[in-house]
């Protein structure tokens, strides 16, 4: 104790009071500027317009976060809220001179990524569009990563479920393999792909069988059909008496043909024949008109005078 | 410092060494309130005691803020560029600057300067420049002589914070974008994102409550000291102990207020 009593009135250095006073301006000037610097970047002082976000989930929102346009902060979420249809509103200010990027045609999404907080974006496709009012209310899209993520477990799930079932010592793809192998074997034995193809050797070699008295047919049908007093030969004179008959058939029917023209022409004289019938038949009965007509005459004079009579004609 | 090893005393002591450690706090709170009380009131400040405050804001501020804010600025920039570094190659830089300015403005710039007063004080409580607890001074209620140290410590502990925030802003801004301008709307806007109301105000009762602890603990322990006519046989400085549980208390509940 006695060590600190020696020293419990310290000296007063120069000036002490102007200084102290100096620092105490100091700080509170420091104080101060940052709380202006701080309510400045906080936005106090700009006039904003209201946004509302309408999300059915707000899971990552927080109060205070940015809403980015292009990768530019243009608003900064002052509250989240459940609204009376269970949806989440999120309630955004977005200072006025910032504005001019939201149009009435503006799509919002609300995006979380598997690192990182989430993000609010805005895409404004037409910007000749009417300015977004005040207080606007939109429907945010939600482009969440993380809600992928069990529907791609499950997938891939299922996927490994079928590869393993594909693997399996007694899956159809080693069953095939097998085949394939027994097949390739059969490709490289004695048989080569013919007995791959038919099954075994022997239904090979029963083709080849086949095919050797298909050859032994055909080189006799070649002889009996080609050959000397074969009937081919046959075929050609039977071709030529053919081409004989044909000849004597069209010698016969060029006789027929004078024929035909003999009996046109005569078929012509009789129809002359029959106009002239025709001439006959009109003279004659202008000649029994005549006759009529005198006969009538006569009966008209006395004593003949008396009803007349009708002649008639055969 | 009989009472700080009470507790390895014999279980059947335990009730007295309890009684005695819940007076001990009981005389801190009490002398805190009153010095604080003290501080408020306009009579305090006579000539004599702004005479007395205006050097203890001298010799414990003006003195040291030069070197404080040095040496923190020296370490801030390692771990700025630690962290500026590290977090460029894990592609996640735009959350370097909001990590500077929450682990170093917020956290460690004024723990830093609470400990380096409470250092300060407990070189000068060795060195045998402390002033000691004046006779008649025994009890809470007449600690008036003391109320100019105090907030002079206060004082001290908030401007070398303020002090020293204000430059890691500046130094994480360098750091960041350059000496470029360009950068400022969005710096601006990421200081504005940290420093909520709630972040703000935390921040403030934050350093002043450890200005207060730094102050009022070891006068209170000299003084308790001085009441129980004891001998402070240790070369450590009374109540060094108390005082950074306190402060680790405070550092702790601001943690959970913000981050829980």
């Amino acid at each position: 104790m006695e060590r600190h009593s020696e020293t419990s009135a310290p000296d007063v250095p120069a000036h002490v009071e102007f200084k102290a006073v100096l620092l105490l301006i100091l700080m509170t000037g420091l104080i101060v500027g940052f709380l202006l610097y701080v309510m400045y970047a906080r936005g106090v002082f700009e006039d904003t317009q209201r946004l509302v976000l309408i999300a059915d989930d707000s899971e990552g929102v927080m109060v205070g976060m940015d809403m980015t346009f292009s990768g530019f902060p243009i608003g900064r979420v002052t509250r989240v809220e459940l609204g009376e249809d269970g949806k989440a509103r999120i309630l955004i200010d977005v200072p006025e001179k910032d504005a001019k990027w939201l149009r009435t045609s503006s799509i919002f999404t609300l995006e979380r990524g598997l690192v990182g907080d989430t993000r609010i974006r805005a895409y404004s496709g037409i910007l000749t569009d009417p300015p977004l009012p005040p207080g606007a209310e939109r429907t945010v899209l939600r482009g969440d990563t993380n809600a992928e993520i069990p529907r791609l477990v499950a997938t891939a799930r299922g996927l490994l479920e079928n590869l393993e079932t594909m693997t399996a010592s007694d899956s159809s793809i080693n069953t095939s393999l097998d085949n394939l192998q027994s097949a390739t074997a059969r490709l490289n034995g004695r048989y080569g792909l013919l007995g791959g193809a038919l099954g075994s050797d022997e239904e090979a070699r029963k083709v080849i069988a086949a095919l050797d008295r298909l050859n032994a047919l055909l080189d006799k049908t070649d002889r009996r059909v080609f050959g000397q007093q074969g009937v081919m030969d046959d075929v050609q004179a039977s071709v030529r008496q053919v081409n004989l008959i044909l000849s004597d058939v069209r010698n016969t029917l060029k006789n027929v043909d004078a024929v035909l023209a003999e009996a046109q022409a005569v078929g012509a004289n009789a129809r002359v024949a029959t106009e002239d019938l025709g001439v006959l038949r009109a003279e004659v009965e202008a000649s029994l008109r005549s006759v009529n007509g005198l006969v009538d005459e006569i009966g008209r004079k006395w004593p003949f005078a008396g009803a007349p009579k009708e002649i008639e004609l055969p | 410092m009989r009472s700080s090893h009470s507790l390895y005393s014999k279980p059947r002591q335990w009730d007295a060494a309890i009684r005695r450690e819940l007076a001990s706090w009981w005389y801190l709170a009490l002398f805190g309130a009153t010095a604080l009380v003290m501080a408020f009131s306009p009579s305090t400040y006579t000539r004599a005691n702004r005479i007395a405050v205006a050097t203890h804001i001298y010799t414990g501020t003006w003195r040291i803020l030069p070197w404080f804010v040095t040496v923190s600025a020296l370490a801030s920039l390692v771990l700025i560029r630690i962290v500026v570094v590290t977090a460029l190659s894990y592609g996640l830089s735009q959350y370097a600057l909001e990590m500077m300015v929450r682990v170093l403005v917020l956290e460690l710039i004024p723990l830093g300067a609470a400990l380096f007063v409470a250092l300060r004080a407990g070189l000068a409580f060795n060195a045998g420049t402390l002033p000691q607890a004046p006779a008649g001074y025994a009890a809470p209620a007449a600690g008036i002589g003391a109320v100019p140290e105090v907030v002079a410590s206060v004082f001290s502990v908030l401007s070398l914070a303020m002090v020293s925030s204000a430059l890691v802003l500046v130094l994480a801004y360098v750091n960041v974008y350059g000496l470029s301008p360009w950068g400022l709307v969005d710096y601006t806007r990421t200081v504005g994102r940290i420093f909520d109301p709630v972040v703000t105000i935390g921040f403030a009762l934050k350093t002043v409550l450890f200005g207060l602890a730094v102050s009022v603990i070891p006068i209170a322990a000299l003084l308790e000291l001085a009441r129980r006519r004891r001998v402070h046989a240790s070369t450590m400085q009374p109540g060094a102990v108390r005082l950074f549980f306190v402060l680790l208390l405070i550092e702790a509940g601001s943690l959970a207020v913000k981050y829980i």
